[in-house]
């Protein structure tokens, strides 16, 4: 930001001279800059040195990236300043982006198998070769099974929309990202009860807000008061970026910071308190405090008044909610024989003592404006998280934090919206026909869905929750028109994830690839990778293509912020290699599929909708950002409040809009790509607060906070069904059968309001379990790797990095021998390396430092972990005081690595932990169908 | 005018020499306003950068405040009004807010293309305790630029000293690789290129962003297995090259934590000013009376 290179000068300075009074004089001049045409930008950036303002991915932050640009040559990567998430900043993952793009590491032709799955060999081919490879097969899949026989899964969420729109024109529902398989327990409650998806602190700063004088301007003050994190640790995950900077200042400006978490996080190193919880224990902490807090309130005592009643403005159903939570509280826990939600229960359960418990209801009810947060690693990993994250969306509602200054916003409500036609979404409303049954029914291809018709169907959001079985099982659904059809999954296309490794138990995901038929074929006949990493899952894959980095390819990120805020991931560089970007890959498979005679594939929804890679994202631009006016201040006071806001922000700031008083709608000028680049990359709507009040941005049925999730309301003169659940119980009542997630919990359906189970795997809370107590005395969770994750550990840069007690240079000394993804795939060259004891950092087991010496080990040692089904995995315990006794953390992806594309960390494999060795298979969340990663129970045995 | 510099300062072979040259920062300033000085003076004529100091960023106004980085570049810029000799740069990491997220340490390799094995600016991680009472701080290590730097009076060839601006700085082409400023800096801060590479596997070809020219002292040096800086001691110079452009260091923008502070000690409107002399600033290993400017806030 600071240096302005030559090419990108010209069109600064210009812009720099005519936003010098801000954005209201950048709007009085409109879209009167001279544009480049791709061709002389492209030209342009060939030249000398550069500066591209783009957005990361070297994690699902997408962060706004400065990339400078040598002879061609990412030289180094800064924060883009111009974006508020990150302002400015970037983590070590951002900065080593370079060294990903031009690792020997990387994928660099298109390649398909030669010897058996598993086996790493492969053949370079052409592109032509290669599509016409995959398009025959998928004919031939969609011919013989239909094509809910494919899956296309974005393992990760950013740049999926051309294979979304690729693969919902060829007919499968199954598109799926990250977003899906992540941590659904945790975003459940905010999805719930608000319509959105993840509650964080009010701590991104600057935020761009409306005066009273009618100006814009930045606003650097925190508000917040205090923050609880509930299994979060943003200082590592660094996926909400502003998380780092904002805990630290709302700190030093008066804010109080608790750190819940079985590990000393990084978070909880500059928390004021951290609170070492026993795992799996959240919904009883939250419980506990809810129940104190109601029980204590007292609404003429300024120190106990700890609900806001003004919540009942903007909510429903609190009533009931409230009813059916203080119906347990007469009823004994059976492990504890104590009275549910009492402080005593939950001292005994989450190993926390009641008087802290106390302290920690009194202390969130009290101070105001706070935050509940909680986050992947906790509660996203647990069977019975989504308890965990209705109690603390409740807490956040009834305390008056939600939308307040300073307090708790749910950004998938307020961040802009993109996509739109892109996602492909109309595809799936197109009707089909299957013969079930012998029987021709009609229905929509969404109806098709193996989770949401079939065994989940409160899988929303695409989720693909019971993949690697349904691979080996194929599909029977059991709702909607289409009840009883069978189909297999025939079809797997991985892009950009690794499943083997991160998606469930990777034994049981080795048998689902490697799983063939009695002729002797593979049961899923189409494995797909698309990366541009070579990780676990693409030695299982038949054909495998390059894909381009993140600095070579064109997308947008929304991300997290707590106001709309929208930036380009431009062309930094040409795609390296033979890879090509995801738009290409899949106009180019769309054309090969066309020229094969699908008739669901047709020019006009491709190359003749969307020419080039700009118009097809400019479409998704259309839908920015998309919320509505919104909220205190008002964004735009001189426009109609409540409506929906499209365009650009310097078109609705001068008012240069069209209004649609039908749809209530303000259309601005569209956001282009064109205006991005002209503006650094970014466009920023105004921030408000009290966005729930009257509507707002809510997305649920009622528009209002929902604490009853199955009801009716009349409307001219009919009854009609409404809340979340209710949809997923009418299927179940229409189809007489009980989901078996939920039966295996004894419940019919949905519950309308509050409910309880207990997680599984916990002999500490779950009676089933406790006979487990002293053999398996260890529980299992994950962390994450600072910066390096899944698919960046061969990153030099970052391989070096320790990270908290979870990745440190514990190895001994080896001599390793390159290994690069060549035209055979990974081919070693010879060259050899020494890398000597202690210089590179592995996955490590943290441990306990007295348990550790109450079992005679000591940091260093090589041991072997078992769980109580005989899964196992081996590590070197890390002992130190930073975690509880009787807990295990390994690094989530972090050990087990047995791609040789993992570079040098590859070479650790068999003496690093791999979490997910350990993970059942069978464990799946009830509610969406989510694996339970963090309930794992283990003993441990020295082998080394 | 710098092409001619280029060739003296190779040339120049006594500590005397360096002396005037390096003194004459109000001489050079007179030739070359306000940016170049010193050894820099190549940054001018470098290629691919800009002449003159970077144009300021256009950071919108700040209501409750200003982002810090508006202020420091302020700051850079008014200190580059001075001649060199009248500025005095210093650093404020902030301990509170360090998150030990490591942007700092993976920033300056980035920009300083520096190899394996070398980090100019580390943190240091340190844990205390016992369970469930334990603290961990991070520490970012930098050079700390001594006031009196001990590193300086052990070279026998006198090929490291401090600037008049306070930057204690390393002549590749002089220094001789014997190490003895690594064993006389208290603070561990000067590391010895032993030629690693990260493609170093025998025979492995250098990554593309390694074959780049190092932007270090302007010098834009292309790192080779055989000549220097491979051979030399290396050290954290604040980014000089950036500095003299009006660019921040490379730790300070990337910072997540927003927990470094950069400018000049001299100037009492600076941020560095205002911060360094807070009641709970401190210096490293204060007693040896090497008078750090880098300040740590506790």
């Amino acid at each position: 930001m600071i240096a302005t290179r030559k090419v990108s000068r010209r069109d600064f300075l210009k812009i720099a001279g005519a936003s010098a009074g801000g954005l209201a004089a950048m709007a009085a001049l409109g879209s009167g800059f001279r544009t480049l045409s791709a061709h002389e930008a492209q030209q342009q950036q060939e030249a000398g040195s550069r500066v591209v303002y783009t957005a990361c991915v070297m994690c699902p932050a997408e962060c706004g990236l400065e990339v400078h640009v040598e002879n061609g040559v990412v030289s180094r990567i800064y924060g883009n300043i111009h974006v508020p998430y990150n302002s400015g900043t970037v983590c070590a993952k951002g900065i080593s982006g370079l060294q990903l793009v031009y690792s020997v590491n990387r994928i660099k032709y298109p390649m398909i198998r030669v010897g058996e799955r598993g086996e790493g060999r492969f053949k370079r081919v052409t592109w032509e070769e290669a599509l016409d490879y995959i398009a025959t097969k998928l004919i031939e899949i969609k011919q013989k099974y239909g094509p809910e026989s494919v899956i296309m899964d974005c393992g990760d969420v950013t740049d999926r929309d051309p294979y979304y729109y690729l693969f919902r024109a060829f007919g499968t529902p199954h598109t799926v990202e990250h977003g899906s398989i992540c941590d659904t327990p945790r975003r459940h409650g905010p999805k719930l009860m608000f319509g959105g998806k993840r509650i964080e602190p009010d701590i991104m700063r600057p935020v761009l807000v409306r005066q009273p004088d009618g100006s814009l301007k930045n606003d650097y003050s925190y508000r917040t008061r205090l923050i609880i994190y509930v299994g979060w640790n943003p200082f590592t995950a660094t996926r909400i970026n502003y998380e780092s900077r904002g805990t630290v200042e709302a700190r030093l400006a008066g804010a109080r910071i608790i750190v819940i978490d079985p590990a000393f996080s990084n978070t909880a190193t500059k928390a004021d308190r951290w609170i070492p919880i026993r795992p799996g224990t959240d919904a009883d902490l939250f419980a506990a405090m809810l129940r104190y807090i109601l029980e204590n309130h007292r609404d003429d005592d300024p120190f106990r008044r700890y609900i806001d009643w003004s919540f009942k403005e903007y909510s429903q159903g609190w009533e009931e909610f409230e009813a059916a939570f203080r119906s347990w509280w007469d009823k004994k826990d059976p492990l504890n024989g104590l009275p549910y939600f009492s402080l005593e229960w939950a001292a005994d359960r989450t190993g926390i003592d009641a008087a802290t418990i106390a302290e920690l209801a009194h202390t969130f009810g009290i101070t105001k404006p706070a935050a509940l947060v909680w986050g992947m690693n906790g509660i996203g990993h647990h069977y019975n998280g989504y308890v965990a994250s209705i109690l603390g969306t409740a807490l956040n509602v009834i305390t008056g934090n939600m939308e307040v200054p300073g307090g708790a916003i749910d950004t998938e409500l307020v961040k802009s919206s993109k996509g739109g036609k892109t996602s492909g979404g109309d595809f799936l409303k197109r009707e089909v026909t299957r013969i079930v049954n012998g029987r021709e029914v009609k229905g929509k291809i969404e109806e098709l869905h193996m989770d949401g018709y079939g065994d989940w169907p409160a899988a929303w959001d695409d989720v693909v929750g019971d993949y690697p079985r349904r691979f080996i099982e194929g599909v029977t659904l059991r709702y909607g028109p289409f009840r009883g059809h069978h189909y297999p999954i025939k079809a797997y296309f991985i892009r950009t994830g690794n499943p083997v490794i991160t998606g469930s138990n990777t034994q049981k995901w080795i048998e689902a690839l490697t799983a063939k038929d009695e002729s002797g074929n593979y049961k899923v006949e189409l494995v797909v990778y698309i990366d541009t990493v070579f990780l676990e899952t693409g030695l299982y894959a038949d054909v495998i293509l390059p894909e381009a980095s993140s600095l070579e390819r064109m997308s947008l990120s929304d991300i997290y912020p707590v106001h709309p805020v929208l930036y380009l991931r431009d062309f930094v560089i040409r795609p390296l290699y033979e890879s090509k970007t995801p738009y290409e890959i899949c106009w180019a498979l769309a054309r090969k599929l066309y020229e094969k005679g699908d008739p669901d594939i047709q020019p006009k929804d491709f190359w003749e909708k969307y020419p080039t890679e700009e118009d097809f994202w400019n479409e998704a631009l259309k839908v920015a950002p998309g919320r509505p006016n919104t909220g205190e201040p008002l964004p735009y006071p001189n426009l109609p409040k409540g409506y929906k806001l499209l365009g650009t922000p310097d078109s609705l700031e001068a008012g240069r809009v069209q209004i649609d008083d039908e749809k209530k709608e303000i259309r601005g000028e569209p956001l282009t790509v064109q205006w991005l680049r002209e503006h650094h990359g970014v466009a920023i709507w105004p921030m408000s607060w009290k966005r729930f009040h009257g509507g707002g941005v809510l997305q649920t049925d009622s528009k209002k906070v929902e604490f009853v999730w199955d009801y009716t309301v009349e409307k001219d003169g009919k009854i009609e069904r409404k809340g979340r659940y209710s949809k997923y119980n009418k299927l179940i009542e229409e189809a007489g059968e009980t989901p078996p997630g939920i039966a295996r919990l004894g419940w019919q359906k949905y519950p309308a309001t509050f409910y309880w189970f207990e997680t599984r795997w916990n002999p500490y809370t779950n009676p089933d379990y406790a006979k487990y107590r002293e053999e398996y005395p260890f529980q299992v969770i994950s962390g994450r790797v600072h910066h390096a994750m899944s698919g960046t550990q061969m990153v030099d840069w970052l391989g070096r990095l320790p990270t908290e007690d979870l990745w440190a240079p514990l190895n001994d000394e080896r001599i390793v021998e390159e290994v690069i993804i060549g035209e055979n795939g990974p081919t070693p060259t010879g060259r050899r390396v020494r890398i000597p004891r202690g210089t590179w950092s592995i996955g490590v087991i943290q441990m306990n430092r007295a348990d550790g010496e109450r079992l005679g080990l000591k940091t260093g040692d090589l041991v072997e972990l078992e769980t109580p089904q005989g899964f196992k995995t081996r590590g070197k315990v890390y002992l130190v005081e930073t975690i509880r006794p009787g807990v295990l953390r390994v690094p989530l992806g972090g050990g087990g690595r047995f791609s040789p594309g993992l570079g040098k960390t590859y070479v650790f494999h068999d003496i690093t932990p791999n979490h997910n060795a350990l993970v059942d298979p069978e464990n799946l969340s009830p509610i969406m169908g989510q694996p339970a990663y963090g309930d794992v129970i283990v003993k441990i045995r020295k082998i080394g | 005018m710098a092409q001619e510099t280029q060739t003296r300062i190779r040339a120049l072979a006594t500590r005397r020499a360096f002396l005037t040259r390096f003194a004459s920062g109000i001489f050079a300033s007179l030739i070359v306003p306000a940016v170049a000085s010193g050894v820099l003076d190549q940054v001018e004529a470098a290629p691919q950068e800009g002449a003159g100091p970077a144009p300021m960023p256009e950071l919108p106004e700040g209501m409750n405040g200003q982002h810090p980085i508006e202020r420091m570049l302020q700051d850079l810029q008014r200190a580059l009004q001075k001649p060199v000799d009248q500025r005095r740069w210093a650093m404020v990491i902030d301990l509170r807010k360090c998150v030990g997220c490591y942007a700092c340490t993976v920033a300056c390799i980035a920009e300083n293309k520096l190899p394996p094995g070398i980090a100019y600016r580390p943190v240091i991680t340190e844990t205390r305790g016992t369970y469930p009472n334990v603290s961990r701080r991070f520490i970012p290590r930098p050079c700390m630029q001594c006031e009196n730097p001990p590193c300086v009076p052990v070279c026998p060839v006198r090929a490291t000293w401090k600037r008049p601006d306070g930057i204690v700085v390393i002549n590749y082409d002089q220094c001789i690789g014997c190490r003895y400023c690594i064993t006389a800096c208290p603070y561990a801060a000067r590391s010895f290129d032993s030629g690693y590479f990260y493609s170093d596997f025998e025979g492995g070809l250098p990554q593309p962003y390694e074959s780049l020219p190092s932007p270090e002292y302007g010098e834009n040096r292309v790192r080779r297995k055989d000549t220097s800086p491979v051979g030399n001691v290396r050290k954290c110079h604040f980014c000089l090259h950036r500095i003299e452009r009006g660019q921040l260091p490379a730790c300070v923008l990337s910072c997540m934590g927003r927990a470094t502070y950069f400018g000049d000690l001299n100037d009492p409107q600076s941020l560095v000013s205002e911060l360094a002399s807070r009641p709970n600033a401190f210096r490293l290993k204060e007693e040896l009376g090497t008078e750090p400017k880098v300040f740590y806030l506790v």
